[in-house]
Parts: structure tokens; C-alpha cells; sequence
């Protein structure tokens, strides 16, 4: 793969959609980039080739109004998000882009394989390295990567997990490569969010094209809430028929508060934050207006180490005193489980395949980046001198935070990133650029390539299940390749076809 | 040596404070040498009591106080019996450095090979080490008996001086602090050679006589190495000792916020004040039980039921 070279500038049209004169898509440029959309030879996909003669069929001023009336309901739902490390209050409404992006059925039925096969073999990965350690044991995964890692929790040393079950919710970043493969770009194992997005994303493209979406056949969705407490509710199965399920936010300064407030909603369970908690005698209970309940399972949307003041961090005023001693005697689930983040960590991401053959037995069915450990010295040197080419990542953020796009950075922060780099190795992987598929976005009132990614949803209790849909993310700059909704990016539907 | 130990803490609040959620690492070990007796805590206000055991073996006692109070007592005694062990060798082999260095050795005791928390190296470390000429000897026992008298010699014992979890570098700069100091020092110079080190939480039998620094009414802290060829040795560089038979282990972590004897989370808009109370006294050594259970009705043979013969009647008599 000559990837390093393909993330400069992508100005060079090597063609134009081929009926380039009609209206929408006067502007719309192909170049090395798989198109979601379009044929390298500039003819629509069969697949999008209905959406193409609609699009092409609607005048600019009526696609204007429907994106309009989009994100006026996104802002009348108060779809917001918050980005921090910005100087002004921050709480924006996430862009949302008109066009639906279409993923074949034959496709998704292939990725969601592959990504239940992750998903199973990271469980069985997570199991081990808070048990018997087998795999660091057998140097399949250096121990020092794992216990090492931040998110390694060692107050879940043997701390028993329902059905074994450690993520639940978990939201995989998929990308294509240029010759249309999926490829995975990470796995968000502690409190991934976005599904609500996917959820107002579906509800918008409906309204906007309609007739088309009855006429694709395209799969539901709506019932990722009901399959998400049906997963929070077989979790409690082995010790409560009826359990009482809640939902624990940060609170409403947390910047996917809206989310947590409509699943919630969705799934009809309380929405608490940590002071309407309590724990006695190991036991959680809720505080009601008719005096404290008992809480059975969590779905907790706090990461780890502000959960339990008494476990983790001290200062936290944003958890549960004592939560963990209820979680540790097996009288409350929490979903996901606590110390997932090790899983991961951007390090152990380049292990996958091996995780999956060595639990499973099978050969990975998905893809991963090609990833460069600067924990190892050969590594790191190799990246140190390709600086301009690769993204370097923190092993342990998320959200775009901590890295480096090589051939969109500056030489000024390249050789500020170098620094970094050379004093904290372990704290870093390099990956070639990869170049993000393309889709058609509706943008300064035409039609315009834009580069996306697709994370999917999966849900994991006794089996594994996925709603056939996914949140696909924008990167609304022409040429970035960065799709995070904290550096500025958007998102659109996702259909997913019958066939 | 058989000693009654009793810790008691209190907590007082400057105005009503409620939902108090406490841990307590403060039962003695019983391994090796040491073989804890009898253990109990008391709370007031009364509290139901849990434990469970960390994942570094500790046991860990934990209780919460829902209600309003203003005062929170919690008494923990116990009996506990030291024997004595060899003595460790004063020095081992030079070749000890090499199989610390071993695969195994590394990965089995990760946790205590690596800076965490409390542990972390410093420039100031670094500088008092050069000073003192506190270097990486021939082997390490020797080094490391060489580095807590070391740390003894250059450190006044001074209360007030540092909190519990203060970084190094302040005892460091003010060349001052107590046994949780002079036990995190210790421990990131040694784990900076390469040797597994752990901080251990526990009590000393004070002896002046011996020349003991250690304040008499307080818990205690000090360190233990793996040493190949000698095991785990424990070093207390508060008293330029090795720990003996005066040493009750209660707690091993990484550094103290590992294993504190006491830490709690409450509600409420109040200051809170500390107090707590150690004492570690000699005891008696308990009765053996069976020179203590008295037979009030001899065995006899009755007439009318033949005596259990077979195996299955053995245990359904257990049953």
C-alpha cells in the first residue's frame, strides 16, 4: 500500500462524475478514494443509482429546503454535543447532511460477521486479563501493554462479570480503503456514544426522501432501544426477572447529555446521576419520590474512573461512593462493565487478529490498519522518519484528541509531536494514512465529495446483535479525513439495503 | 512474640454529615512467620460490616453509615503472633541482578517493578542519591541494606512535615517526613535497579532501647524487596532495621493509596477532623485449645447402639 503518499491534498481530479453536467453534481470530484456513491469510471453504483436520479431530478432550491427543515429539527430536538477545549461555551448542534449514504446488503451482512466475531473474541480477551492471564502467559499479548495501560483496572482482578458479558455497547469505527474493503480504525469498548445521532439521523432522511426509502426497502432501525434494554435486561436474567434498569449520566454539562436523556426515553427506565444513587450494606438503591429503590443494573455512561470516589478517583463528585463494593458482590450489573478501556487502548488494537485466533480459533473476518508500536524501538524510529506521513495517536484518548495527522500538519507541530514522541513512546502507535472513503454531502448549495467513516452499534448479553444501521460520519472540510464530532465533523444516515 | 493490637480512628464533623461509605485495611496478614489470632471491628455509629480480598491478597473491611452523624468511631483489635525467621543473609550473590532481570520475574511482579502513583521517579531522587553515594552496588542485598541506612541517616523523623500522600519530593527537599516517605523513597530507588519492591502497611512494637524513631501511637510502614536466593526481605528505613519479628504485616500494595488503613467518602458541607489511636501491646500467649476445653463427660461405650462401624455412618454422624 502506498498510502503514505496518497493523504496529501487530494486535488488531483483524475475525473469527473460522469454526468458532471448535471446539477448538483457540476462540482462533484472523484480521486483516489473509494466513492460511496460512484464508479471509478464515474457512473453511479446500481445500488446509489436511485438516490443519483432523484438527486439529479430535485432543484438546488428544493434540496435547500429539506436540509433546512433537517436541521431545524435537530435543533428543535436539541441534538447538541459539546467540544471541549474550545475559549466560548461550547454546546453545538451536531451537523447532519441531507444524503443518506447506502451500504449494500450483501455488504453490511458480511461486516456485521466480522464484527461480532471482534466483539466476542475482545469479551473472551477481557475475561482473561482480569482472570488467569493466558494469553499474557503464552506472550500472544505482552503483558506490559496490558498492565501497563491506564485503563487496566486492577480492582477488577477477579471480579465476577455476568454471562461473562464485559462490553456490551460497543461502537466500532469502520472505514473503507481505496479498493472498497472495510477495514476497522477502532473499537470504543467503555461508554460509546453517538447511536442517537443514527436514531434523529433516520428520522430526518425519512422525512426528506421518503418515497425513496419505502421504494429501497430500507432495514429498520428503530428498535435499537427496545434491543438495548433487551440486552441490559439478560444481563440481570441469572438474579432478577423484573429488573430495575437505570441509566447514569455524568449529568447535563457532560457533552452527550441530550443522548443519554433520549435512551432513556427510549428504553423507558430512569435517568440518574450519581447523587440520586446510593449504596448500603452493598446493596445500590435509587432515590424516588417514594422513598429509595432498589437498582439492579446500570447502564452507566461515566467512565471508569469517575464511577466510585471510593475506588477510583477521589475527587470525583460525579459517582457512586461504594459501587464498586455492590459490582464486586454481585448485586448490581453495570453496563459496560468497568476496566474495558484496556481493550481498546490504540495498542492492543494492532493484537486483534491474533486476540480473535487465539480464542476463537478462526481467522479474523475484518481488517485492521496497519499499526506501528513506538514502544518498540525499530517502530518508533521508522515512524520518527515518516512523520509527514503517518497519523500518530495517543494509545489511550479518543475522540481525535492527542494526535497527529502527519501530511496535514504543519512542520512546526510535526517537530513538536516528534518531541512528544521521543519522550513518551509508549504512549503512541503509527498508522499510514488512510484514506477515507468518499460520499455525496449537500453542501454550499451542490453536491460535494466528502470523506466518512461508519461505526456501527453492538449489542452483546447472552448473543450478539447489531440493528442493521450505523451513524456515518462526515468530515464536512473538503480534503480532512478527520470525521470526530469534537474536531468539527458531522454525520448523515446510513441505509443499509435488503440485498 | 504474641501482641493485642488496637486501632481505633475517629472522625468528627463540623456539622451533620450522612451516607459515610469507609474502608479499612487494618486485619494482620497470617503467612510466613505471622498468624493472626483473632480480629474484630466495632463501628459507632453500629454499621453492618463486609470484606472481601483485593487483588493484591489484602483483606479489606468496608461499611457505610446512611444516616445523619456527626462522629465516626471504628475499633479494630487483634491478636496476632510473630515467630522469628532466619535472619536474612547480609549480602547474595552478584549474579542476583542478573536473575532479576529474568522474563519471569519482570512479568510476575509487574505491579512492583513499576513507578505508579506515589512512586514516581524524580530529579530530586536522583540528586539525593548521587549525593549520598546511595548507588547501585555489587549486589542487592547489600545495596539495598546500604540504601535504608542511607535513607535513616539523611532524614529527620518529623510529624507535620509531610501528609500521607505527599509526592517525595517533599520530604525530599526538607529532608524530614515519616515512614510513609521514607518508604516510597526507598521503594522508587529500588525498583529503579530493577528490583521489585512493595510497600508494606502495618505496626511496629516499638522499643527505644533499640533505637526506634517511629512514633509509638501510630500505624507503620515500611518496604520488602525480592531478593533472589533470600525471598522477600522486608527494610524499614524509618529505623535503619530489618523487618523482624517486631513488624505485624497488615497490608502490601504499590504505595499507600493502595492500602491506607482508613478512607472514606461522606455527604454533607463539613470539615472533619482525625484522631487516631494505636497501640501494640505483648500478650500472652492464648491457651492452646485443648489445654483450655475441659472433657465434662468422659467417652463410654453404650450398651444399647453398636458402635459406628462402616464408613457412610461416619458421615452421616458429620452430617
Amino acid at each position: 500500500m502506498e498510502l503514505g503518499k496518497s493523504a496529501v491534498r487530494l486535488t488531483v481530479v483524475s475525473n469527473r462524475a460522469r454526468p458532471g453536467q448535471d446539477a448538483p453534481f457540476a462540482t462533484y470530484e472523484l480521486d483516489r478514494a473509494y466513492d460511496e456513491m460512484f464508479q471509478s469510471d464515474g457512473g453511479p453504483r446500481p445500488h446509489a443509482k436511485d438516490l443519483y436520479d432523484t438527486l439529479c431530478t430535485l432543484p438546488i432550491a428544493e434540496l435547500e429546503r429539506r436540509q433546512q427543515t433537517c436541521e431545524q429539527s435537530f435543533l428543535h430536538q436539541g441534538i447538541t454535543f459539546t467540544v471541549y477545549g474550545h475559549e466560548e461555551a461550547t454546546e453545538k448542534i451536531i451537523p447532519t447532511d441531507l444524503l443518506p449514504r447506502i451500504v449494500p446488503g450483501a455488504e453490511w451482512d458480511r461486516l456485521e460477521r466480522g464484527l461480532k466475531q471482534r466483539i466476542v473474541a475482545l469479551n473472551h480477551f477481557l475475561k482473561d486479563v482480569y482472570n488467569d492471564g493466558k494469553i499474557l502467559n503464552d506472550g500472544i499479548v505482552p503483558r506490559d501493554l496490558v498492565f501497563g495501560s491506564k485503563h487496566y483496572l486492577r480492582q477488577m482482578r477477579g471480579v465476577a462479570v455476568p454471562l461473562d458479558a464485559y462490553v456490551n455497547v460497543c461502537g466500532t469505527d469502520i472505514i473503507r480503503r481505496e479498493d472498497g474493503s472495510f477495514v476497522v480504525l477502532e473499537d470504543n469498548l467503555r461508554v460509546p456514544s453517538g447511536v442517537s445521532y443514527m436514531l434523529a439521523n433516520r428520522e430526518v432522511a425519512k422525512r426528506a426522501f421518503g418515497d425513496l426509502y419505502r421504494a429501497y426497502g430500507v432495514r429498520p432501525i428503530e428498535h435499537y432501544g427496545q434491543e438495548l434494554l433487551a440486552t441490559l435486561k439478560a444481563l440481570a436474567a441469572g438474579f432478577r426477572d423484573e429488573p430495575r434498569i437505570c441509566l447514569l449520566t455524568p449529568g447535563i454539562f457532560n457533552s452527550a447529555y441530550y443522548e443519554h436523556a433520549f435512551l432513556a426515553r427510549q428504553m423507558g427506565v430512569e435517568l440518574v446521576e450519581g447523587r440520586d444513587l446510593l449504596v448500603h450494606d452493598n446493596v445500590v438503591y435509587m432515590r424516588t419520590t417514594a422513598g429509595v429503590k432498589r437498582v439492579d443494573v446500570i447502564y452507566r455512561r461515566i467512565d471508569d474512573d469517575f464511577i466510585d470516589p471510593l475506588a477510583f478517583r477521589h475527587d470525583s463528585a460525579l459517582g457512586v461512593p461504594g459501587l464498586m463494593n455492590a459490582y464486586r458482590a454481585g448485586n448490581v450489573v453495570i453496563a459496560n462493565a468497568l476496566g474495558t478501556g484496556v481493550a481498546d487502548d490504540k495498542a492492543v488494537y494492532s493484537y486483534v487478529p491474533a486476540i480473535i485466533r487465539y480464542y476463537l480459533s478462526e481467522e479474523p473476518l475484518l481488517d485492521v490498519v496497519e499499526t506501528y508500536r513506538c514502544r518498540e524501538p525499530q517502530q518508533l524510529s521508522h515512524t520518527l522518519e515518516n512523520l509527514d506521513k503517518f497519523v500518530v495517536k495517543a494509545v489511550g484518548e479518543s475522540g481525535g484528541y492527542g494526535m497527529l495527522v502527519g501530511p496535514h500538519a504543519s512542520l512546526a507541530e510535526r517537530e513538536a509531536f516528534r518531541a512528544k514522541l521521543k519522550s513518551d513512546p509508549d504512549n503512541y502507535i503509527a498508522q499510514p494514512t488512510i484514506q477515507l472513503s468518499t460520499a455525496p454531502c449537500f453542501v454550499h448549495g451542490g453536491v460535494e465529495a466528502r470523506h466518512v467513516d461508519l461505526r456501527p452499534y453492538i449489542l452483546h448479553a447472552t448473543d450478539t446483535r447489531l440493528v442493521p444501521g450505523a451513524l456515518t460520519r462526515v468530515a464536512l472540510k473538503r480534503g480532512s479525513l478527520v470525521v470526530n464530532s469534537s474536531q468539527g465533523g458531522g454525520s448523515k444516515d446510513t441505509w443499509v439495503l435488503p440485498t | 512474640m504474641f501482641y493485642s493490637i488496637r486501632h481505633v480512628t475517629r472522625y468528627r464533623y463540623d456539622a451533620p454529615v450522612r451516607e459515610c461509605v469507609m474502608q479499612l485495611y487494618m486485619q494482620p496478614k497470617s503467612e510466613g512467620g505471622q498468624r493472626l489470632q483473632s480480629f474484630q471491628v466495632t463501628t459507632q455509629p453500629r454499621a453492618t460490616l463486609q470484606a472481601y480480598t483485593d487483588h493484591f491478597g489484602n483483606a479489606v473491611y468496608h461499611f457505610d453509615v446512611p444516616g445523619v452523624h456527626q462522629d465516626l468511631q471504628t475499633e479494630a483489635e487483634a491478636a496476632v503472633e510473630v515467630q522469628a525467621q532466619p535472619a536474612p543473609p547480609e549480602w547474595v550473590d552478584a549474579s542476583a541482578w542478573q536473575a532479576l532481570g529474568a522474563g519471569e520475574i519482570r512479568a510476575e511482579h509487574f505491579d512492583m517493578l513499576h513507578p505508579h502513583g506515589l512512586t514516581l521517579p524524580t530529579a530530586a531522587l536522583d540528586a539525593f542519591l548521587n549525593e549520598r553515594g546511595l548507588l547501585k552496588g555489587e549486589d542487592p542485598m547489600s545495596t539495598l541494606r546500604r540504601l535504608n541506612r542511607g535513607i535513616f541517616e539523611a532524614f529527620a523523623y518529623a510529624q507535620d512535615e509531610t501528609e500521607v500522600d505527599s509526592p517525595i519530593d517533599v520530604a525530599l527537599k526538607k529532608r524530614k517526613g515519616v515512614c510513609q516517605d521514607f518508604s516510597h523513597i526507598m521503594i522508587v530507588a529500588a525498583r529503579g535497579w530493577g528490583i521489585p519492591t512493595r510497600y508494606v502497611s502495618g505496626y511496629l512494637y516499638t522499643k527505644r532501647d533499640a533505637g526506634d524513631r517511629s512514633a509509638a501511637d501510630a500505624t507503620h510502614a515500611w518496604v520488602e524487596a525480592l531478593l533472589p536466593g533470600a525471598g522477600w526481605v522486608g527494610f524499614d528505613p524509618t529505623n535503619n532495621v530489618l523487618a523482624g519479628e517486631r513488624h505485624i504485616r497488615v497490608a502490601i500494595g504499590r504505595d499507600y493509596n493502595d492500602v491506607p488503613p482508613a478512607r472514606g467518602v461522606f455527604k454533607g458541607p463539613a470539615n472533619s477532623e482525625l484522631a487516631v489511636a494505636v497501640t501494640v501491646a505483648p500478650a500472652q500467649a492464648p491457651r492452646r485449645r485443648d489445654d483450655f476445653l475441659r472433657v465434662v463427660r468422659p467417652m463410654v461405650q453404650r450398651a444399647d447402639r453398636p458402635a459406628p462401624a462402616t464408613a457412610d455412618a461416619q458421615q452421616q454422624q458429620q452430617q
